[in-house]
């Protein structure tokens, strides 16, 4: 363990099972050739390069798992308030299925601390899951999603503009393209005034056509910014598949015509997104200029919302009639429900003697839990008043109401 | 005439001038140019018009938006459904490329293209950046470019036959919270004028001016209105450029009262540049204008649909002028 991860232990009340398990690990590592490095940063085996998540605290590996459940079950949550409840009003564009990404990615960044030194996090339209692995209030998120006055915007915002800058959760994003090139801005400016902070953007395949992916780019790389973008290709823009508007299986094929290292991992599996991130986020403090990570990885539900969805099942299967024409094969997404995010991990913690089937099982019960409990509160709190709608367009006064004459 | 659904009733215009003319092309991202009526067979371009006419592009609104005017240079009328996200991605290549182009070139340029936008926002949670309350007075305000915003299925037909038959480029605004209105529409072709307003009820009192999503909060308010006793002329704008001043003009020498109202932003929204004209033109007219605050929509159902103008606001501010 370094100070530096130490420093980027996600929030966790967790005390799960710490090192036996961990320390038996290592020593077998050690007898079947691993090199145990004595500085304590590193344990390497044979082949394995860069693999930084061996060297995690049995802590930090919970953690991981714990956030990937929160989303799981936050998703899943908020899908059947939207199937069964009627006075519901929120919505989402669901992340299930891509937890291992948003988790992986934000594990290696700096979380906690005054704002000018931890890392910053653009998401997409997609938001949920970055929010959670960045360590955003989950009851304040949930009450903004349902336009709460006590949301984490105010109501203002809702899905598609969550927003937490105290955690380097810069926010939601309804468009797809801008919040590249702003990201690459607060790339800048951590060079500019030398500090080792990262910015991240996240993306999805849909970003490839716009303008801005290349611009950022290509900018990020000619001044070997401290930028991280991470695509995640969940293969779909909405309803329409990415080769309609990529000529490139890998759109990382793309990103390294730029000049910029490039990685492609398998999104399902937190360790492996963990590794490419903490090599790129390595890079960036270093002054080693931009990474662009893409990860494989799939959506369970249709682009918004839950057609197709069923309560208390998880993902979201047939006709969308939002799609109109084209959708996905549900033999598609049952086949990626196979390689699932949740039980990926978990299965590597258990292999790892992290924990065992017992302990995982209960930690995703506690996890339910804080999730049932973050939407009872947040569906108990007041809704906006109508007049505040007149403000925080400039950071002081009211503008006039226009809509009565 | 048949009952059909607003993008029925578009996408029919489309088809027929797309049968017409070989050389016509359609470029969109994300919504099929697909649509079904009842008792009417599917539209579809994409499978009658085949994918070299017919294209589905990556998100890339510039692009679509160059490419039909590039189209359109070449001599191949075209035409680019341009989702809302997208709405203001191509202003600057329609500003300042599009719009100079025929004036720039003495007059030599041709460029029959047609930019269809949505400009959504009429439902509440969509929030600030999928909300389009100033695209209207944005594309109002350029030279060189025609445009229009119908607010019937009718119109959405006649005026897509005129802009698409037009030689000068049209940005054709989509106002999608009407996409849920159904109207007789014929299956003929038939051009809506590019330049005229509509008269969408006489009166003598006062005269209600508004366009687009504005429209159906306008018709009820007029309702409700013409109740009370009151006689109230609404005019449907259609056209934003070139303004239709003349009918303006005419209606609130009659009734020297005009109420505009705008689902769009107070300030340079469509409402001031009606105001503007007719004061200039009318002696003793009163004005009042309506219109969604100088604030981006709020998520927040509560807080937006207060700002938004409905017809209670709309009706109250109509007795307050007259």
């Amino acid at each position: 363990m370094t100070n530096e991860d130490n420093a980027h232990t996600l929030r966790c009340d967790d005390e799960g099972p710490r090192s036996e398990s961990r320390r038996g690990f290592l020593k077998l590592a050690a007898l079947t050739g691993a090199v145990v490095s004595t500085t304590g940063s590193r344990a390497l085996a044979n082949g394995d390069i860069g693999f930084f998540a061996k060297d995690l605290s049995d802590e930090k590996l919970i953690n991981m798992y714990r956030t990937i459940l929160r989303i799981r079950w936050h998703e899943r949550t908020q899908a059947d308030q939207m199937l069964t409840n009627p006075d519901y009003r929120g919505y989402n564009h669901f992340y299930a299925g891509q937890e291992a990404v948003a988790t992986g990615v934000c594990a290696a960044l700096r979380n906690d601390g005054p704002f000018d030194q931890i890392d910053l996090v653009y998401s997409t339209h997609r938001p949920s899951g970055h929010a959670i692995a960045k360590g955003v209030d989950i009851p304040k998120m949930v009450a903004e999603m349902d336009f709460r006055a006590t949301g984490m915007n105010g109501g203002y915002g809702a899905e598609m503009h969550i927003s937490d800058p105290s955690v380097g959760f810069i926010g939601a994003d309804g468009m797809v393209g801008p919040g590249h090139v702003t990201a690459a801005g607060s790339a800048f400016a951590f060079r500019a005034r030398g500090s080792d902070q990262v910015s991240v953007a996240f993306a999805g395949d849909g970003t490839y056509a716009t303008p801005q992916f290349h611009s950022a780019l290509n900018n990020a790389k000619l001044l070997d910014l401290p930028f991280i973008y991470v695509l995640e290709n969940n293969l779909y823009h909405q309803f329409a598949h990415y080769s309609y508007s990529c000529p490139h299986k890998n759109i990382a094929d793309a990103a390294a015509a730029y000049g910029i290292a490039t990685e492609v991992v398998d999104g399902q599996d937190v360790i492996q997104v963990y590794n490419a991130a903490k090599e790129a986020v390595n890079r960036a403090r270093s002054g080693g200029g931009p990474t662009f990570i893409e990860a494989k990885t799939y959506r369970y539900y249709n682009h918004w919302g839950a057609p197709g969805a069923k309560a208390g099942e998880l993902g979201a299967f047939g006709y969308d009639p939002l799609a109109i024409t084209s959708f996905r094969p549900e033999r598609e997404v049952r086949a990626w429900m196979q390689r699932d995010p949740v039980d990926i991990s978990r299965k590597i913690l258990v292999d790892w003697g992290v924990i065992d089937d017992a302990r995982a099982a209960e930690i995703e019960e506690e996890v339910k839990a804080e999730i049932a409990s973050a939407f009872e509160w947040a569906l108990s709190q007041p809704l906006c008043t109508p007049e505040d709608g007149l403000r925080h367009v400039f950071a002081e006064g009211t503008v006039p109401a226009r809509q009565f004459g | 005439m048949a009952q059909k659904s607003w993008m029925y009733s578009v996408l029919e215009a489309v088809q027929y001038e797309m049968q017409q003319d070989p050389a016509m092309t359609w470029i969109f991202e994300l919504t099929p140019p697909v649509a079904s009526t009842p008792g009417k067979p599917v539209i579809n371009l994409e499978t009658e018009f085949g994918r070299k006419r017919v294209v589905n592009t990556g998100i890339d609104e510039y692009w679509m938006a160059a490419t039909v005017l590039g189209a359109s240079l070449a001599g191949s009328k075209s035409a680019t459904y341009i989702p809302y996200q997208g709405a203001l991605m191509p202003f600057e290549l329609i500003q300042n490329y599009a719009s100079k182009m025929r004036h720039k070139t003495g007059g030599v340029a041709s460029l029959p293209a047609v930019w269809i936008i949505e400009m959504t926002g009429q439902t509440p949670g969509f929030a600030q950046q999928h909300s389009c309350y100033e695209e209207d007075s944005y594309y109002m305000h350029i030279p060189g470019v025609r445009t229009v915003i119908p607010s019937t299925p009718y119109d959405a037909k006649g005026l897509m036959h005129a802009a698409l038959r037009s030689p000068d480029p049209v940005v054709y605004l989509y106002p999608a919270g009407l996409r849920t209105l159904t109207g007789e529409v014929p299956d003929e072709p038939y051009e809506v004028p590019l330049d005229k307003a509509a008269m969408r009820q006489e009166g003598s009192d006062l005269t209600i001016v508004s366009s687009g999503g504005g429209m159906p909060g306008v018709l009820e308010a007029a309702e409700t209105l013409t109740g009370e006793g009151m006689s109230v002329e609404v005019i449907d704008l259609r056209v934003l450029k070139e303004m239709d001043t003349e009918t303006l003009v005419n209606s609130v020498a009659k009734t020297k009262r005009l109420l505009t109202v705008d689902q769009s932003y107070y300030t340079l929204g469509p409402g001031a540049e009606v105001v503007a004209r007719v004061a200039e033109n009318v002696e003793g007219a009163r004005f009042k204008r309506v219109a969604f605050p100088d604030a981006p929509p709020p998520a927040s159902p509560e807080m937006f649909t207060w700002m938004r103008p409905n017809a209670e606001g709309i009706a109250g501010a109509a007795r307050d002028l007259a």
